[in-house]
């Protein structure tokens, strides 16, 4: 029952970091119908630039993130409204072949300038855990746990309170339509790209905190797990991207436990494609995504 | 028509390119007095990218170490010709079937000797294409038994094989430790070399009478191994051996920590002794064994290095302080050396026969080569993190501090 | 409703109808270049060195991965990211029959081609009912799927360890049969997928397939059977897939689930090819697979430390200036004498 219990817990944790990494993800695709293989390059350099404020000022992850989210929320603005803007309306492999172009460059950029190198960032709270009764709830991924939650919640009411989230929101819905009532769609989009790159530096700094390291290989693997949590929540939809990471989270867990601990992966893929045949607009996606015309 | 042509232009032009033109390794240049200096090139395929990136770059230090302390002291003399080394880089980006196509590259540009790339699955890869081309190649860092149950007969390495990873560690705390511990649980990665070790390891701690209560895997390269922490928490192992690389090797000690798993002692095969672990890790790393293929306090010494101690004080004042993946690296290029010297030639089959009947001692210990390729004399170290460095506790007649146990505060 | 945005308008020539343009492959003198074209490769191996052959080896192989992918991707328009998984299965059947089963090589490939399409009729039955990106993450996520599966079973498959198919020694099922062998046997390959596409292109079934493509209900609508037609297009595709990972296996001698179910290789990769060859082209994928091939290479034998790091600069600059790919742009500069590529900027971005 502990270990059960146990599993359980760790699945949960991890599957919150996992949201928050997918989240971005989820609003880019949803709002712009652009699927950014590189999404997993900014995880990283969010890390590594988490990593590197404390290495060098000492300054901690969880003051270092926000610093890290603005300098990513810039550059994402720029990549948005001067690259990837170029090939919005072009057929989807062009987004995914430039997306991924991207990913290749970032992730060797960064694996020349910083190495290979196992890194983590240590902090006098991370290396101990919350003992209750069997179970061990490690405080790192606990913080990041709770970071997780705080922003996930500060998004959603930041998309339904504020005039550019409300912007946001509908033009995604009906570009032609919000461009016509005076949203300048192109400046939204770099916006929404921004935000993406800005939430995924975050959750690369408490990837740095929680995880036991990270290194420039892992940005595929979290890629990879943003497209399954995104279908499996809906996209665009940021409670989705939270009940998915934690789905995801805690099947994995179980399935880490009771079955051998080398199908952990399958497990994820197996409920992505499920979930695709079953449900195409995910646990709480609404259908609209899903009859939305795409370009050819 | 024209875009036809033009395919068809670029198409021969291209091919073009690639044929046969004799291209010679050796460079010639005379110093004059009759007896001449050439260059001799080695062809070494690493992981300079990709998930090896890191072993590969050390590696190539050890690779370039040799290559520098060899031309210093005059080079490879064979017969009045002077040859001084030099050895051709190339990426194979931690893929098993480019280090297989770069060492075919490199018989076609005439580099007949290549230094062995890093990694089980890239030596297996370029050993088959070896031995086709009848290349020499010295093993620095492929050591699962697999390679070497292929009838291969132009690859030897320096190297212990992946069987001893694990059952050194196990024959240390049996030997050392007391009280003596006895259940055990290994958690194991599942690519060929650790698989190899673990099973190894497990059959050894058995055949001594201990219990075996898990034998986990984890997938290779990962960085969360709480799942397998999780299920083993519950058995109360003595011991806890991890038979893995470094990703893998970190994050068992971490998340051990966290989740509780206290045993009276870990060991690893493959992080411990690199410098990540303990940087990684900080004072957690203390305790922990690791299973070395050399340390500084190794017996025996050659013509070029001297002894283990010399080997690391030279290297330090070049890179960094050397672990294993350095000395290994450079202990192949040094074997291939001295069997150029014994065959007095550069002729594959006469520096392959010559390689294969080698046995001298050397800073990395013996060398010397079963019918198989192995090396058959030299013995596994086990080194404990005590204070942030890896003390060498076994075999006992290299020890210079005795092992600490239980190893983990309780 | 679809917003104006949304609905390409002005839809690349790979839809075009084929009334408009060139018919491809129809000039007699273009079968006259083709064919002395082959014959020159054939003789070519007398005169190249082993290593280049192997080299071409590679490259003629993933020409052969990217008319694959054009046939679903390019012609009927679903871009499948899971070629990676015909790609293993075609290795893994070869593999593990003549390692396991001890079969000879010749009869195994046969069930490697099979095995390729039937997989494809079986993962295409739910996943062919999803478009464009849905499409794409589907089987992205069955061959990942795939890969665990293989990778865990390791009493038949070795799981991570790999696998070793026997070609050398007294063991051997099939002797190895050397760099040249494997440089006739890709060219092959490259020239039947080649010629498979051709033909697709001037059939019924390749109009019914860019009838899809540009629009699936209203092909419905005409009394196509779309399903059936992008079925069997799934099927061809994965059987060039699989044939390509059989040869690809049996080429390695050791294959590894993780070295042969990856995605950036074997199917990330044939698609920039075919993306910027020329999608829904007969020569398109083939010139963009041998010249990406080539370019990969040499930057990698020049740049050690910062080739992939160049290679995704180019993909990028490829994609943003030549989105209709090679063959495409030609045939405008050609046709309508002017360079494409500043309008493709301005037609595609907002």
């Amino acid at each position: 029952m502990s270990r059960f219990l146990q599993a359980t817990v760790l699945g949960l944790l991890e599957g919150g970091l996992y949201a928050l990494i997918a989240v971005g993800f989820s609003l880019v695709w949803g709002v712009m119908n652009i699927v950014n293989l590189a999404h997993g390059a900014f995880v990283v350099i969010g890390a590594y630039l988490a990593w590197e404020l404390k290495e060098q000022f000492g300054i901690d992850p969880l003051m270092g993130m926000v610093v890290v989210a603005a300098t990513l929320f810039v550059a994402g603005y720029l990549i948005q409204r001067l690259l990837i803007n170029l090939v919005v309306n072009a057929p989807i492999w062009m987004t995914l072949l430039l997306t991924f172009g991207l990913e290749l460059l970032l992730v060797n950029a960064v694996l020349f300038i910083a190495t290979a190198n196992l890194r983590h960032i240590s902090t006098d709270y991370n290396t101990a855990s919350l003992v209750l009764g069997e179970v061990r709830v490690p405080y790192g991924q606990l913080i990041a746990f709770g970071v997780a939650i705080v922003l996930t919640l500060l998004l959603v009411a930041f998309m339904d309170r504020t005039r550019t989230g409300l912007a946001i929101k509908s033009t995604g819905m009906d570009r032609g339509a919000a461009r016509l009532v005076g949203i300048n769609a192109r400046h939204i989009y770099a916006v929404t790209f921004g935000l993406a790159a800005a939430l995924a530096a975050a959750a690369g700094a408490m990837v740095a905190m929680a995880r036991p390291t990270f290194s420039p290989g892992d940005a595929g693997r979290f890629t990879l797990f943003s497209f399954v949590i995104s279908v499996l929540g809906g996209l665009g939809n940021t409670w989705g991207a939270l009940a998915g990471g934690l789905v995801l989270g805690v099947v994995q867990a179980w399935g880490g436990q009771y079955l051998t601990g080398t199908l952990v992966n399958a497990i994820a893929f197996g409920a992505l494609v499920l979930v695709l045949i079953v449900r195409p607009s995910g646990l709480l996606g609404k259908p609209f995504y899903e009859a939305r015309v795409e370009a050819a | 028509m024209r875009r036809r042509a033009c395919i068809a232009v670029v198409l021969v032009t291209l091919v073009a390119g690639g044929c046969k033109s004799s291209d010679d390794a050796n460079s010639v240049q005379s110093t004059g007095t009759g007896a001449r200096t050439e260059t001799l090139k080695l062809g070494a395929a690493l992981s300079l990218t990709g998930a090896l990136a890191r072993e590969g770059v050390l590696t190539r230090e050890g690779y370039d170490y040799c290559k520098a302390v060899v031309n210093e002291k005059g080079g490879v003399k064979v017969g009045d010709v002077t040859y001084q080394l030099d050895i051709a880089y190339q990426d194979d980006t931690s893929k098993a079937d480019v280090a297989g196509q770069l060492v075919s590259q490199f018989n076609d540009q005439g580099i007949k000797f290549v230094l062995g790339p890093y990694g089980s699955a890239s030596t297996e890869a370029a050993a088959a294409v070896i031995e086709r081309n009848g290349q020499v190649m010295l093993d620095s860092a492929g050591a699962d038994d697999n390679i070497f149950a292929k009838g291969y007969k132009n690859t030897f390495a320096v190297l212990s094989p992946a069987s001893l990873y694990v059952t050194s560690m196990v024959r240390a705390i049996l030997e050392l430790a007391k009280p003596t511990p006895k259940t055990l649980a290994i958690i194991s990665a599942d690519d060929g070399f650790s698989k190899t070790a673990a099973e190894a390891g497990k059959a050894e701690a058995e055949k001594r009478g201990m219990q075996v209560v898990a034998l986990e895997y984890v997938k290779n390269q990962t960085s969360d191994v709480s799942p397998a922490l999780t299920k083993i928490r519950g058995l109360n192992p003595d011991v806890v051996l991890v038979s893995a690389h470094l990703v893998e090797g970190v994050a068992a000690i971490k998340q051990s920590k966290e989740l509780g798993v206290t045993p009276q002692g870990f060991g690893e095969t493959v992080a411990p002794p690199t410098p990540d672990f303990v940087k990684t890790l900080g004072p957690d790393a203390n305790g922990v064994l690791g299973s070395s293929q050399w340390t500084p306090d190794v017996a025996g010494k050659d013509k070029y290095f001297g002894t283990a101690q010399e080997y690391a004080a030279g290297f330090e004042k070049s890179f960094h302080k050397p672990e294993y993946h350095n000395a290994e690296a450079t202990a192949a290029c040094l074997a291939l050396v001295l069997g150029i010297e014994k065959a007095q030639s550069i002729e594959p089959a006469k520096v392959r026969d010559a390689v294969a009947s080698l046995d001298t001692p050397s800073f990395f210990g013996p060398l010397k080569f079963d019918s198989t390729g192995k090396n058959v004399t030299k013995e596994m170290v086990v080194i404990q993190i005590q204070n942030g460095e890896g003390v060498t506790v076994w075999p006992v007649s290299s020890t210079t501090k005795p092992l600490k146990w239980p190893a983990t505060a309780r | 409703m679809a917003t104006p945005a949304a609905v390409d308008v002005d839809s690349p020539p790979a839809a075009e109808s084929p009334a408009v343009g060139a018919r491809p492959g129809g000039r007699w003198w273009a079968w006259l270049l083709a064919a002395a074209a082959a014959a020159y490769f054939y003789i070519a191996p007398i005169m190249l060195l082993d290593s280049f052959q192997r080299t071409l080896a590679t490259v003629f192989m993933f020409a052969a991965l990217a008319q694959g992918w054009n046939v679903i991707g390019g012609f009927t328009g679903y871009p499948s990211f899971g070629q990676h998984a015909f790609f293993g299965l075609g290795g893994y059947t070869v593999a593990v029959l003549m390692a396991k089963a001890r079969w000879s090589f010749w009869p195994s490939l046969p069930v490697a081609i099979v095995f390729g399409a039937l997989f494809a009729l079986l993962v295409g039955m739910p996943v062919l009912r999803l478009r464009g990106h849905y499409f794409a993450i589907a089987t992205l996520g069955v061959a990942e799927g795939l890969r665990e599966i293989v990778s865990n079973l390791s009493s038949i498959t070795g799981g991570g360890a790999g696998i070793t198919v026997p070609a050398v020694g007294a063991l051997a099922t099939t002797k190895y049969p050397g760099n040249t062998a494997f440089y006739y046997l890709f060219l092959t390959l490259a020239i039947v997928s080649t010629l498979i596409v051709w033909v697709i292109a001037r059939s019924r079934f390749g109009y019914a397939l860019r009838a899809i493509h540009q629009d699936e209900e209203g092909a419905a609508a005409m009394g196509i059977n779309t399903t059936r037609a992008k079925t069997a297009a799934f099927m061809i595709s994965g059987a060039i897939t699989s044939t390509a990972g059989a040869l690809y296996a049996f080429q390695q001698v050791t294959v590894y689930p993780d070295n042969i179910f990856s995605v950036s290789e074997f199917t990330v990769l044939p698609v920039v090819m075919a993306v910027i060859g020329g999608t829904g082209t007969v020569l398109g994928p083939l010139g963009g697979g041998v010249a990406l091939a080539f370019l990969s290479e040499w930057l990698r034998r020049h740049y050690t430390d910062l080739h992939i790091f160049i290679f995704g600069a180019i993909i990028m600059v490829g994609v943003i200036f030549l989105p209709e790919g090679a063959a495409n742009s030609l045939r405008v500069i050609r046709t309508r004498r002017r360079l494409p590529f500043l309008e493709n900027v301005r037609r595609y971005r907002l």
